[in-house]
């Protein structure tokens, strides 16, 4: 008990660290399953990042769409983050971090313009950035946002 | 062309590697890397105590000094001086000026500081009986001079702290775990430095009282000491038994004789607080 008291700085990450790995693990394996079952839903919505000669019927309507998301590291993928820092290699346990908000965008995006009824979104384009430009810097804590945008077309009923 | 919409079976973007494996791999290579680097700098200071200048010694005995509530005492100084007119002519110890200092401290310890500078703990000023036995216990910290133990502990501590600052940043908790444990000028010595501290003490004692008596004295009574009372010394020195085993056969290999002990000095003796 006594050491708990004089080092709480450093039981106070470990706490962190294993709270990082429980947690982060089942909220990415609850979202994974999510991306999953609505990545079946709007399968039949194609999504090209091209912007020309996917349309060659008539057009009724063509719609901004766009969808974003935010998703945050936990003190376990940052400290497998560090230590990688130190040996150098791909940084593992940020991968799925990244995966998870691209898809996940492009999910919402595809909501989006599913609901507006659309046929095809034509131009898809993808943009990133670090929330907090301090992300890296000690005891922050980083998120990535990603933002998913493209153009919606309805086709004419013929 | 018709377009044919199809999930792909697996996710390439995302490393198959079980998290928990990753940080086994690189905890384990950060583990090894730590100790490479404490081997080497392990072999590195003992390269560097033969060749450390006295000047820089003094220095760090200084820096040390710093950290302990001590204070001179003119009798135990005294003591000590006449106990280091039996060096021989040749020791290198000749180089060192001396300096023994008291802190109040309840524990049973002396330790040797960089640059000539003994602290006794009162708690062991207490415990002694005679001056043999105080004689036997300073001339156990020269040993650690003229084997520059207390230089060989002090590096490694130093490196292993630099290392961890440079590693974690100067202010986090890990370095601040590793200077607590590690940067201690209370350091540690391994079993075989006793010894050889306890060899060195036991000569000069029968050098300079012409007999072994009250050499085992001291570690005798720790021995018989309730062991509650001394988790400091215990855990950092050889079993008292043991200490006292290879003096008696150190004193028959070399046909010590063992005389009567003379009693401590009027102004050398602490009453229990």
């Amino acid at each position: 008990m006594d050491i708990i008291l004089q080092y709480p700085d450093l039981f106070i990450f470990l706490f962190l660290v294993c709270l990082g790995y429980g947690a982060g693990t089942w909220v990415e394996k609850r979202h994974y399953a999510s991306i999953k079952a609505r990545e079946e839903q709007f399968l039949n919505l194609p999504v090209v990042t091209g912007s020309k000669g996917f349309f060659d019927r008539p057009i009724e309507k063509s719609v901004l769409v766009s969808g974003n998301v935010v998703v945050s590291i936990d003190y376990f993928k940052r400290l497998l983050a560090i230590l990688r820092n130190i040996f150098g290699g791909p940084v593992k346990s940020y991968e799925s971090l990244v995966d998870r908000a691209r898809r996940e965008a492009i999910l919402r995006m595809k909501d989006t313009a599913s609901q507006l009824g659309a046929d095809i979104i034509v131009n898809l384009r993808l943009e990133t950035a670090a929330i907090g430009q301090n992300a890296n810097r000690k005891r922050q804590i980083g998120s990535v946002e990603v933002i998913a945008y493209g153009t919606a077309l309805i086709y004419r009923d013929t | 062309m018709k377009f044919t919409p199809k999930l792909p079976d697996h996710d390439v973007n995302v490393s198959r590697t079980h998290p928990l494996a990753e940080l086994f791999w690189l905890l384990g290579g950060l583990v090894l890397m730590a100790g490479i680097v404490f081997t080497a700098l392990g072999f590195a200071t003992d390269l560097a105590v033969t060749k450390t200048p006295l000047r820089v010694e003094n220095w760090l005995g200084k820096q040390a000094l710093k950290r302990f509530p001590a204070s001179p005492n003119p009798p135990l100084q005294r003591h000590l001086n006449s106990l280091l007119t039996t060096l021989p002519a040749d020791s290198p110890l000749h180089a060192y000026t001396f300096q023994v200092f008291l802190s109040e401290n309840n524990d049973v310890n002396a330790i040797a500081l960089p640059g000539g500078n003994i602290v006794v703990y009162s708690g062991l000023l207490r415990q002694v009986e005679s001056e043999n036995e105080l004689a036997m216990v300073l001339y156990h910290e020269l040993g650690h001079f003229a084997h520059r133990d207390h230089l060989r502990g002090l590096g490694r501590g130093l490196g292993l702290t630099v290392a961890s600052a440079l590693l974690f940043g100067r202010d986090s908790a890990a370095s601040e775990v590793v200077s607590k444990t590690l940067l201690s000028f209370q350091v540690n010595y391994s079993q075989s430095q006793e010894s050889a501290a306890d060899s060195f003490g036991l000569e000069m004692l029968t050098r300079h009282y012409g007999h072994a008596g009250g050499s085992t004295d001291f570690f005798s009574r720790l021995a018989t000491t309730d062991k509650g009372k001394l988790p400091y010394l215990l855990a950092s020195h050889p079993h008292p038994e043991n200490r006292i085993e290879e003096l008696n056969e150190l004193i028959d290999r070399n046909g010590y004789i063992i005389g009567i002990t003379l009693p401590l000095a009027q102004d050398l003796r602490l009453h229990a607080p």
